[in-house]
Parts: structure tokens; sequence; C-alpha cells
């Protein structure tokens, strides 16, 4: 597990990671908020759909991709935590994401 | 307020700030434009704003950086945080993305500074949770304050020292150090001694490093080779062989480095000549003195530019701002040369230095050209070395051709973490050099953008030329 070594008298705020409400440093990248409650689970790789997570924390990876009040494909270690801020590990693939054009295509008929 | 300025800086690393101050300070109106929330660079993240409560412990190279940073935030400039740039047009103009909109400067004069981003490390397992970079681990202390417990550090090159030791002054565990720094690196670094004696305080620096590291007992692997990944789902360990005999490394995380690259991303996409740097092993823009690229109104500074340092990427920037105000008119010939001389001679030792550097901790082929067919060359579109081998043996000669026939390079990252495991490939399986090879086209935008942005674009106009437009 990653532990934090931040000053005792940082602020916090509260945000959803994954259906749970945490308080988290204000100030954290998102990335480090997940890893520190132990989701680090980011995204899951497009063609295997096997599990991802962080690679290099500067943006030069995109392995970090998150859902953002419902918004897929934030790159986490690039984003800064906010008050009420909802989280969640994308399942996008690209099994996935065929699936839901097939259904929107359906839908329309 | 005009959206038109002399001078736009892309990046506020090192590089950026100080052809900032310099510009400003020669009196041109300039913004700089900076991805992160706090100017710094990846070298001097928030360093005015430490999550720590003694960011001593991170060393003097990182803490005296607050002093440019200080001056950056005072000085007589456009400063833009948040703001990542995503198009570099023809005429200067440049477009960002800024609270999810999109928004547009316009350059009579461009300085880029995107900086340097680690090496990738094609090994087996490296996709698999559980693996990061070193300077991640750098990454996420400086900015979070968050540590890893009882992880491997495997690789070659200064920074996975330096954060090794950063972590022990910090009472963080590390399991262990599997160094794959070859035997022969000092007898091939010798004939660069000349320039490693030029700058004493950072040999002596280095071998602390090092000493420190011995003395907390943490086990080294020396002259490390063949290493890969343990896992299945996650990283379990490492395993490795040294002196002929295989070795593996229990911990459920592991940070890999094998030393610093140029961002090459930006550079690439604006169409600047590039060339392969052989004592480097990366593709580097191909500059002048003054970072002048091949396109006028253009310079490259920093890392971005070809790895020195963040103490060179200092002179750097300002050799670039005292040009571009040569370029527009506001600084004679005779002053740009007076005012050029001591940073010129800087940028000279430090180039003698890196030399050593490259040297001593250059990568060995192994572990930047895939020799096994499972491991993944492309992260994203997961393209194995065998998937790659397999579009070379139908046809593709060059990144581009690949990249058409297996998607290698297609993913989010645009080519960052296999572009350059693509070109030495490529050259290896032709027997051709690397500047041979080339490599992929890139083009804008140079970030993920949600349609949602991209709509509001049809307020965007095409800027007019710089020199159509006056003051």
């Amino acid at each position: 597990m990653f532990r934090s070594l931040r000053k005792p008298e940082t602020q916090s705020v509260s945000i959803n990671i994954n259906g749970q409400m945490v308080q988290v440093a204000e100030g954290s990248s998102l990335w480090a908020a997940m890893a520190l409650h132990g989701e680090t689970q980011t995204r899951l790789a497009l063609v295997s759909g096997q599990q991802r997570s962080a690679y290099c924390a500067m943006g030069v990876c995109f392995e970090c991709l998150v859902e953002v009040n419902g918004v897929p494909n934030q790159q986490a270690c690039l984003t800064t935590v906010e008050e009420g801020m909802h989280v969640c590990s994308q399942d996008l693939t690209e099994q996935s994401i065929a699936a839901l054009h097939q259904k929107e295509s359906a839908d329309h008929e | 307020m005009s959206d038109i300025f002399d001078i736009v800086i892309i990046g506020a690393g090192p590089a950026g700030m100080s052809a900032a101050l310099e510009a400003a300070q020669q009196g041109a109106s300039v913004a700089v434009l900076d991805r992160k929330a706090t100017p710094g660079g990846q070298i001097y993240r928030d360093v005015t704003q430490s999550p720590l409560l003694d960011p001593s412990v991170l060393g003097s190279e990182y803490t005296e950086g607050a002093e440019l940073v200080e001056a950056f935030m005072e000085a007589d400039i456009d400063r833009h945080q948040n703001a990542d740039v995503w198009h570099i047009g023809e005429t200067g103009e440049v477009l960002y993305s800024q609270d999810n909109q999109t928004r547009r400067l316009v350059a009579r004069e461009l300085i880029i500074s995107p900086g340097a981003m680690e090496r990738p490390f094609p090994i087996e397992g490296w996709h698999l949770p559980g693996v990061m970079t070193a300077g991640s681990a750098q990454v996420m202390l400086k900015s979070d304050g968050m540590v890893k417990d009882g992880a491997i550090f495997a690789g070659t090159g200064p920074l996975l020292y330096l954060i090794v030791a950063q972590y022990l002054r910090l009472g963080v565990t590390v399991n262990a150090v599997v160094d794959t720094t070859p035997a022969g690196g000092v007898v091939r670094a010798m004939q660069y001694i000349g320039g490693a004696l030029r700058k004493p305080a950072y040999l002596i620096k280095g071998l602390m490093l090092l000493n420190e590291i011995h003395r907390a007992g943490v086990p080294i692997f020396r002259h490390a080779s063949n290493l890969s990944v343990l896992g299945e789902s996650k990283s379990v360990g490492l395993q490795f062989e040294q002196d002929g005999r295989t070795h593996s490394v229990n911990a459920d995380h592991i940070f890999l480095h094998q030393g610093v690259i140029p961002n090459l991303n930006m550079t690439r996409a604006l169409g600047i000549e590039h060339h392969w740097a052989e004592q480097q092993l990366c593709w580097t823009p191909t500059l002048d003195d003054w970072g002048q690229s091949s396109i006028p109104h253009i310079a490259v500074v920093g890392d971005a530019a070809g790895i020195q340092g963040a103490e060179a990427a200092r002179h750097a920037g300002r050799l670039a701002a005292l040009k571009a105000m040569n370029k527009l008119g506001k600084l004679s010939e005779a002053s740009l040369q007076q005012q050029s001389s001591d940073h010129l001679r800087a940028m000279k030792s430090f180039k003698a230095f890196r030399s050593f550097l490259d040297a001593y901790y250059a990568p060995t082929p192994e572990h930047r050209i895939p020799a096994a067919s499972n491991t993944l060359a492309c992260r994203c579109e997961e393209q194995t070395m065998g998937q790659l081998r397999a579009g070379f043996e139908q046809g593709a000669k060059d990144p581009n051709a690949l990249k058409a026939l297996t998607r290698c390079g297609m993913g989010p990252c645009q080519g960052r973490q296999c572009g350059h495991t693509v070109s030495e490939l490529l050259a290896v399986w032709q027997n051709k050099p690397v500047s041979d090879i080339g490599y992929y086209r890139l083009r804008s935008p140079q970030r993920l953008l949600s349609v949602d942005e991209l709509s509001q674009f049809q307020n965007i106009k095409p800027a007019k030329k710089p020199a159509e437009v006056s003051a």
C-alpha cells in the first residue's frame, strides 16, 4: 500500500472513489488520492481487458485514464481533486465500446 | 487585453521560466502556457509548496529551484497554468485546453520547452499493475508526499540512485536496487573524463548518493541483465541475471528507470527537423546554439532539445529569449553576441559533462529493443514485439507503415511509449542506422479532447500571420 508523508495541517476535501466517500488532502492529484485508498486500478487494457494502473504519474503514458464526474478518459495523475468529485476506474474496452455502439444503433432503429 | 504576444513560451520548467524572465527583463510581452497547476516543471515540481515537513531531504538541486519559481511568479509575465497546448499553427497560433475549454494565443516568436520523459523500458511484464517508473516515484513524493515501502528500483542512471537515497532519508524501506549499468560503463565513460572533471561537485554528489545507499544496507545487484517482471495480472517480483545466474526478488511494486529522452510529440507534430542522437540514443530536434529550430519563429529549449539537465536548461532558456528579442528587432546583433557569451560557454561545459554521463549510463540494447516475441512494445494497443515483427514481414518497413498495419502508436499515448522502440526494432531488423528509419508522423491534437470541447471550436478562426498584425 502507498502511504502519505504529507504535513498534518493539510486541509481535506471529500470525493467519491468507486462508490465510496473518502477524505483526501486538498490539492492532491487524483491518482494519489486513489492510490492512498488502495484503489490502484485505473483503466482496463483496450484489447485484452486486463487491469492496468498508473505507470509514469506525469501525463505521458495514459495508463491512469479514469472516469471523472461521468466523463471517461481523464488522466488521474494530471487531475487535481475537488470537493464532491465522483471518480470511477473505467471499464471501457474495444469489446464494450463495440457493444455500446451496437446497442445505440439498435435503439435508433 | 490583446491575445498577441511578442514571445509565447510553452512549459514552465527551468528552461521555460528562464526564457520568460529574460524576455520580460528585455521588455517583451510574454505569455507562458504550462500544463501543470503550478510552475516548476518536473524537476522543481511543487518546490514552493512542498507537502513534506522538510523538503530539504529531496536535496539542494530541488530546493534551489524555489528561487527561480518565485522570481517567475513576481515578473511581468502572463502566466497560464493548467493550460494544455494541443495545437500550434504555422502562423504562431497556439490552441490550448484550460477548464475544459479551448483558448487561443498568437505568438510572434515561440519558445517551446515540453521537457523530458523517461525512456520506455519494454521488458516482459512492464505493463502490469505495480510497475511504475522511478520518475513517477519522484513525482508522487514531490507533489503528494506519497511513497511505497518495499519496492524494487531497477535500471540505470543518476535519477534511480537519487530517488532511492531520498526514500532512505525519509525512512521508506527499499527491497533491492537492481543496477543494469554494464561492467564496461566505466571504461566507456573514461574517454569523457575531462568533461566529468569540469563539474566536480556533481561527481562528488553522485558518489555520495551511492555511498548513502550502500551504508543503508539495501541489497544492490550490480551489472544485472535480462530483466523481466514476474506476475500474471500484477507484479509479484523481478527476475534478472547476474554473473550468469538467474535471480528473482519478490516485490509487489517495481520502479524502472533507464534515463530520460526528449518528450517530442510537440516538436514532431510541428514538423521540426529531428535527428537520431547516437550518444543519447534518442530522437532530438535539430537546433543551433540558441535553440533555433528549422521553423523560423520557433525555438526549442530544455531537455526537449536534448537531455542536458536543469542547470543547462536555465542557460538555454535565456539564450532562446535573447535570440527571439534579436529576431523581433528589439536587441542588436552586437548585444545578442555580448549577452549570449557566458550562457554559450556554460552550455558547452554542461554538454561535456553530459557526454560522460551518457557513456556511463547508456541503456543496454536488451532493455531498449525487446528480443522476446511476447513482450509488449505498444502498451496502448497491446502490440507485442512478435506482432510488430509479423507486420514487418508483411512489408511494413517504416514506423508509419507499421502503425497502419498493426495499430502500434495509435492509442492515447500517441506513440510516446513505443515510438523509440519501434524505430530501433525496424533499424535492427533491416540492419540500418536508426536515422534512416525515422519516426511516426504526428499530428494535432496533442491531447485527448472531448467532443464537447471540440464543438465550441466553430468560434475559433485561423490567426492572421504575425507579420500582418500590428502590435
